[in-house]
Parts: structure tokens; sequence; C-alpha cells
């Protein structure tokens, strides 16, 4: 404890989790709980209990306006399936139950109208604690963010929109409210105490390319508004009151971050959509992953060649409802005007069997290697049937195709074609009866990512149009490491040399069947693996819209030749430290102005320890 | 005219039961009636005013509770039809 107090003033810093890119400097500014500390009971006069009564009929009306604004932006920026949660929201603000209940304790306790709020949400909260349903006691989260808008309407503050313009905000967790709520334009970055890769948080970081940081344990109980604070997604780090050192750090690390992915994008409209050619010639193609619609607009601005994979399980809305054929049809009809002549992948469902409606509820010991992705869709044909004919007739409007998530054996690829085929015909004959269904041609392709067909690539290649490498999953399943795990975290090496064999191996099967291989996930984004993974005979990329300018410009400026060489040498390496270091080693060498030295892979001892560093740690030592 | 009470006994058949949405839908509905439509468990689990979601939400309703709806008013027997065929519909979820 003394520890603590002493430092109150000092430097301090978290390791979390980078979950985008970038770095920034900037102001705190906590989401949300500032005003549920601050709620304080006063007692009024007899004569002012009915102006405070009024007060709260005030809070009521702004708050009400704010989430009618608010849902109209949720619509836009996370789709209508999101935004029916404010539809609930603002049934409780007309709520009788509430508006009696606070108004009761309003002239009975002679209590100011915050307390009032306070103490009625607090009452229904304890009840919803107590409900045994998981799902269902989830709401009470609901009421606490309906509760907190209106206290912060009673202090008379439009809090989201006073946003200073190095805003940097720090939540537990970003509520959905508060993510349409934020004018996006003024926040510099976003750390949560909680939350993963796929969390809101993160994907509208991505979408919007803003550095966010997640998982960051304790910072939003320590943090204040205001307090300078440092983050750089590329690293996890997040230092609090951070010294002039740290500052001078982050901000040439913050600078690198605004060349490549803000300033690069203001160029790039004219070049960006000039094919992409190595010092050497050789044509690369980037393409752009896309999970929600807050990412289209990047697909174009960042120059993207079309959607390389699209993860169409956001379809399903938070409450895990199953998306009608005819709400599909129209996501996947936006999706391929957005992808133009490049056309967009469409990945199947990839989840696991306790998302879908009318699924098992018993827990999966193994869920990874549970009934998930295409072994799930192959049970619940109903779902897969229902995901085929939507983008069977959304492909008569765009180039679309299907990727099969998850293949491990030839006969995943033989048995969802088959029920695909028969969709298209079932849709064909319908066709014909009421004359209005048009079908448009699809591909199907194989996502690669487990080790099994990595190993059976060859045939696979005879069974499918196009390969995608999913490879966040492939290093996943091929090292045995649980991504999401810290304790594992040091054994979560992309430079593997068992996953660039994987890698290596998929490609020339591609290459011997004449397909087309697409390698998608988080090393694509990353230049120096992109470097690496076009020396392993990648020519077909695909990653978050935002890292699009910077993995471009690190193609631009390498030589295909020279990228084989140091990929070879990777290749016969016996462990990953060797791959990371001959990648340091041999970039430097080659082409020293492209990868500075934060721009390659960290040394083991520095890089990978995932733990907070050191909480109370002297600000120089 | 004496008010009409009339009631009528529903299972929730949607997976997720009464969740925000569907608790959102239903008080929708229910709002567009005169009639006081209130909505019990019949497991002797409590009983809400339809009109308001945030006790539509204290009744948990999950997948296979049954419930019993009454209304009285002048609306009564459209206001019931309304309520009943929605969550037999299992709110056009699944």
């Amino acid at each position: 404890m003394s520890a603590k107090r002493k430092n109150v003033r000092g430097e301090r810093r978290w390791q979390g989790v980078g979950v985008s890119d970038g770095a920034a400097v900037g102001r705190v500014l906590r989401v949300h709980g500032g005003a549920q500390e601050n709620v304080y009971r006063a007692t009024l006069e007899a004569a002012d209990v009915r102006r405070e009564v009024r007060r709260f009929h005030a809070a009521l009306r702004l708050s009400r306006r704010q989430l009618v604004a608010v849902k109209r932006r949720a619509e836009q920026l996370l789709g209508t399936e999101h935004a029916y949660i404010f539809d609930a929201h603002l049934l409780m603000l007309e709520d009788r139950k509430l508006i009696d209940d606070v108004e009761e304790y309003i002239r009975g306790e002679r209590a100011n109208a915050e307390w009032a709020v306070r103490v009625v949400a607090d009452r229904l909260l304890a009840v919803y604690a107590d409900i045994k349903d998981d799902y269902l006691r989830e709401r009470g989260s609901d009421v606490e963010d309906v509760m907190r808008r209106l206290l912060v309407a009673l202090g008379g503050e439009a809090s989201p929109h006073r946003l200073s313009h190095d805003a940097v905000l720090v939540a537990e967790e970003l509520l959905p409210s508060a993510v349409a709520d934020l004018d996006f334009s003024h926040v510099r970055a976003v750390v949560s105490d909680a939350g993963g890769w796929t969390s809101h948080t993160a994907i509208i970081a991505r979408g919007l390319g803003i550095p966010a940081v997640v998982g960051v344990r304790d910072l939003y109980r320590h943090a204040r508004t205001g307090d300078e604070i440092a983050i750089d997604a590329a690293t996890g780090e997040v230092v609090l009151r951070p010294s002039t050192e740290t500052v001078e750090r982050f901000r040439a690390n913050a600078s690198v971050g605004s060349q490549t992915a803000v300033a690069a994008a203001a160029t790039v409209d004219k070049d960006a959509r000039a094919p992409l050619l190595t010092s050497d010639g050789i044509e690369i193609v980037l393409r752009a992953n896309v999970e929600l619609p807050a990412e289209y607009e990047g697909v174009r601005r960042f120059g993207a060649r079309g959607v390389g994979l699209y993860r169409s399980e956001f379809l399903f809305s938070q409450s895990g409802e199953m998306p009608s054929e005819d709400e599909q049809f129209e996501a996947y009809v936006e999706l391929a005007n957005v992808a133009g002549d490049d056309g967009a992948r469409v990945r199947l469902f990839d989840l696991g069997g306790d998302k879908l409606p009318g699924g098992s509820s018993e827990i999966e010991r193994n869920p990874a290697l549970g009934l998930r992705a295409i072994r799930l869709c192959l049970r619940r044909e109903d779902v897969l049937r229902t995901q085929t004919r939507a983008v069977l007739r959304a492909a008569a409007h765009g180039r679309l195709s299907l990727v099969l998530p998850m293949v491990s054996d030839v006969s995943d690829v033989r048995r969802a074609r088959r029920i695909i085929e028969e969709e298209r015909a079932r849709l064909g004959s319908e066709g014909k009866e009421i004359g209005e269904i048009e079908i448009g041609e699809i591909e199907i392709g194989a996502m690669i990512e487990v080790p099994a067909a990595v190993i059976v690539a060859d045939r696979l290649a005879r069974e499918v149009d196009f390969f995608s490498l999913g490879t966040n999953d492939l290093v996943q399943y091929t090292l045995a490491v649980d991504r999401g795990n810290d304790e594992v975290a040091e054994w979560f090496r992309t430079l593997h040399p068992a996953v660039l064999q994987s890698i290596s191996r998929v490609l020339s099967a591609a290459t011997d069947a004449g397909i087309p291989a697409v390698i998608c996930g988080e090393m694509a984004g990353t230049p120096a693996y992109a470097v690496v993974l076009a020396g392993l005979g990648a020519r077909d990329l695909s990653m978050t819209a935002s890292a699009i300018p910077r993995v471009r410009r690190a193609l631009a400026g390498i030589d295909v030749a020279g990228a084989q060489d140091v990929a070879r040498e990777c290749l016969e390496c016996a462990c990953a430290d060797e791959a990371e270091e001959i990648v340091r080693v041999r970039f430097t060498e080659r082409w020293p102005s492209l990868f500075p030295p934060k721009t390659l892979p960290a040394r083991k001892a520095e890089g990978y320890n995932f733990k907070r560093v050191d909480e109370t740690a002297p600000s120089q030592s | 005219m004496p008010d009409k009470l009339i009631e009528r006994g529903v299972v929730i058949v949607n997976r997720l039961g009464l969740h925000a949405r569907a608790a959102a839908k239903l008080v929708r509905a229910a709002g567009a009636f005169r009639s006081v439509i209130r909505i019990e468990r019949t497991d002797g689990g409590g009983s809400a005013d339809a009109k308001s979601i945030l006790s539509v939400l204290m009744l948990a309703a999950s997948r296979g509770t049954e419930l019993k709806i009454t209304a009285e008013g002048a609306d009564a027997v459209q206001a019931i039809d309304a309520v009943c065929t929605l969550i037999e519909d299992g709110f056009g979820e699944d």
C-alpha cells in the first residue's frame, strides 16, 4: 500500500493487448461511471420538491432525445440488428414503474433526483442480480446504462459531445451506447479494462483506424479524466501520467502510425488504386477483411481490392438471433456493392454451437476443437441452407464467393458443396414458379487453418476454387496455443518454422492445382510478416483495411527475390527465435529505411512479457 | 358497457426467452391498447404490467416458462390476441 501512495503522481505502466494499430498521447476521458461515483444525498426543502420532480422530467426528456440520436447513429455504424437495444432503453425511460418510483422517492424522502434515481436503480438491479438465467440476468447492464445516462443528464452535461481534441477514452468496457454516442473524430485512442480482440471496442477502433488497447486490468480505477496518458497499440503498452521521455517515445511511434495510416490515406485516392508492384515488378493484391458496416468506408478509402474475408457471424445480433434469409440477402448485396468488381469472399458462420438458436446448451469441454464452423454448418443444415440461399441470391447483384471455415477433411467440402448445389437447384425451381428469384454464380473456397487441411492441401485443392489461409487460427492450431491466453503468449510465435512450412506447403498446393490462395489474418497486415509471406510465394493478402497503406508501402519497397532468400533461410530455422533473428538481421541489411528496429519482431526477452509490467515502478530508475 | 376481463395461457417458445428485444416488442404491442394487460408466471414467480419493460424483464421468463395473460378493458380481446400471438410466434425470432 505504501508503495502505491508514494507513486501517486509518478508514471504508471500497464501491459494490455493491442487490438489495432498506432500510438497516441492524449488526455484521459473516463467513459461512464463518473456520475455513479459522485451521486450525493441532499435533503430538500418541502417547497423545492416539485421543482426537483420537474428537473427529473427534464432529464428524462434530454436522455430520450440523446437515445433517439444514439439509436440512429448505431443503425448506421453497427447495423439495425445491433441498434434494437436502444429501443429497449427508450422504453425504460418511458417506463411508468421507473418514473413513479423515482417521483415517489423524491416526494417521500425529500431527496434530490440523482439520489432517487440511484436508489431506484439499485433496487431494480438487485432484483435482476437474482435472475438465474445468465442471458436475462445480463439485462441488468442495460438498466445500469440507462440509469447512468439519466444521472449524466441530471448533471446537465451533454458529456459525450464535450470531447477535447486529444481525448483518449478509458472505460471498464465500452458499452454499445458509448460507442454510438461518441464523436469519434475527436477520439485519439481507446483503452479498456476488459475486452478482447473481438470486443466492440476493438472492432470499432480497427474500423476507424484509431489505436486501441484492451485487457488493461484496473486502469479505469486509477485513471482520472484529464490525466495525461500514452498508449501504443502495436505493443499493448499503456502509460498513465507519462514522463517527458515516455511522451517523446510514444509521440515518435504515433507519428509513424499517422504517416502510415492517416496521412497515407490522404494520398491514397491517387495511388492506391494502381496495382501494387514490388521493386522487381511482381504484382501483389491487397484486400480488406471486413466485419462491421463501419468498416466499409475503409475498403475504398484505403484502396482495397475488394473484400478478401467477410466475417459473416457479425450478422448474428448480440442476442444471438439467427438472421433471416432476407436480412442476410440485404447485407450481402450491400457487401457486394462495397467490394465492387474485385468481389467479396463470404465466410460461412464461423461460430460455436452455443451461439446458435436451438443449439445445444451443453458446455463443450474444448470448444476450439468442438462443434464449430463448417462442422456446425453441416450439423445444422437449416443454418447452412439459409445462408447459402442468401449468398446465391445476392451473387446475382455482385461478385461473391463462399468460404468454408475450419475444413479438416475433403468430405467437409463435398458435403457442403452438395447442400449448396441443392439450394441452387431449389432456388432455380422456385424462381420458375414465381419468376422473380435471380441466382448468381459463386466460387467455393476452403479456409485452411487446421494442420490436417495443410497436410492434405493438395487433395483439397482439387475440390475447391480457391484457398483462404487463416493465419490466426493456423498458428493457434499448429502450435496448440490459445492466442487469448496470456499464460502461453510466449509460445504464440507467428514465425515458428512449423507455421512457415505450413504456409509454404499450402501455397505450393494451390499453385500446383492452379487455384488462387489469399492469406487473411493479422500476419498479412503486419509489414514485416507480409514481406515474409511474399517470400514464401503469397501474392494475395487480405487484412484490416487501415493496415493496407503501410503494408503497401513495405511491399512496394522490397524485391520478391530478396524476400524469397530471407523466407528460405527462415524455413530452415530450428525454432521461432532463430527465424525472428533472421528477419531482424536480413531486413535491416536489405531494407534499412523500410524497417527501422521497432517495426521488426521484438527480441523475446523484451517483447513477450504479457503481464502487467510494473504497476508501481518509479518513473525513472 | 362493463369492461371485460379475459385471460389466456401461453408458453415462451423462443430460445432467449423474454430478453430485451422481445420485451421491447411486447411492451410496444401492449402499449397500443387501452386495456390493462398483466402477465403472470403460472409458477407463482411474479407478475408484471405488460406496458412496463422493467417489470416484464423482471419476470425472467426463459424458454418454456408458462404465463397467464390477463386483459381488462374495452379492447381486451384484441389486446390479448396481439400479445399472445407475439409470444406464441417466438417474437419472430426462431
